[in-house]
């Protein structure tokens, strides 16, 4: 198992997947538009990969939609490293030009790894963010609102259980 | 260990569970006894135990013993780590995941 002491549980995530495709698959299901465009967001949103140049400092751009027709920007990036067939690193903190980003709803670093795996492909996706907390100290005076969804949502969960049993 | 990894996985596999998250649900209103949640869920007390001990050992709730009653008593801090931005950039990269792991497997089988 690999650790990466530099990685931070409150800022940091990570994602480890068997994935039972060949390595070759998975990355150009990563790298070619059209296939990107299939599974990058969740249906029922429609996916548009405008810019995809998978070259280190390339860009890496998608825009997303409800209805097909009308699209709004999703993704502004552009990839940091990568090595053919096993690593791709892309960060939204440069746009697609360059140019240092703000973006919402907090800047990251994707570390995307592709390995040989006797069942297919390790996959790993190692996400690096930003410091949010400026951020979450502006979202602290609605906190009481937010922890209010959750408890919100979970009472209406467990009534309708009540109301089922 | 997988703890250290990623210490949320813990608590969102506790709260996979529908009669933990009725717990939480339940303990978001006040504290309650064990003997009265496990009644509210139609469990006989030792079925139910493991749940509380689940949501123990996750943190996310933490209980007491007096007399012969244990009480039960949402960790609030705990919870809101599910409702934060993290959780919610986790949730997107899993779903991510999902979708590639499906689309390279539904499209491998007819090559």
């Amino acid at each position: 198992m690999m650790l990466d002491p530099d990685l931070d549980p409150d800022l940091d995530l990570r994602i480890e997947r068997t994935i039972r495709a060949p390595r070759p698959r998975v990355w150009r299901a990563w790298t070619d538009p059209l296939e990107l465009a299939r599974w990058w967001l969740p249906a029922p949103m429609h996916c548009r990969v405008d810019l995809l140049d998978v070259v280190p400092g390339g860009a890496f751009v998608t825009s997303m939609s409800e209805d097909g027709v009308t699209f709004g920007p999703h993704l502004d990036a552009c990839f940091l490293v990568v090595e053919p067939g096993e690593r791709i690193v892309f960060t939204n903190a440069l746009d697609s030009r360059w140019r240092p980003a703000d973006p919402s709803p907090v800047a990251m670093t994707a570390e995307i790894t592709f390995r040989d795996h006797p069942e297919g492909t390790d996959y790993r996706a190692v996400v690096r963010h930003a410091d949010a907390r400026s951020r979450s100290q502006h979202e602290q005076l609605g906190f009481a609102d937010g922890w209010g969804t959750v408890t919100a949502q979970l009472a209406a969960i467990s009534e309708a259980a009540e109301e089922l049993a | 260990m997988a703890q250290y990894l990623s210490p949320l996985d813990d608590v969102f596999a506790a709260l996979a569970d529908p009669t933990r998250r009725a717990v939480v649900g339940v303990l978001g209103r006040g504290p309650a006894s064990v003997g009265v949640l496990a009644q509210s869920a139609s469990m006989t007390l030792p079925s139910f135990m493991k749940h509380v001990h689940t949501l123990e050992r996750c943190g996310l709730i933490r209980t007491s013993k007096s007399g012969r009653v244990r009480t039960c008593t949402l960790e609030r801090e705990r919870l809101a780590v599910v409702d934060g931005w993290l959780a919610e950039q986790r949730e997107v990269w899993e779903g991510r995941t999902d979708r590639l792991e499906q689309f390279v497997t539904d499209h491998e089988e007819s090559p």
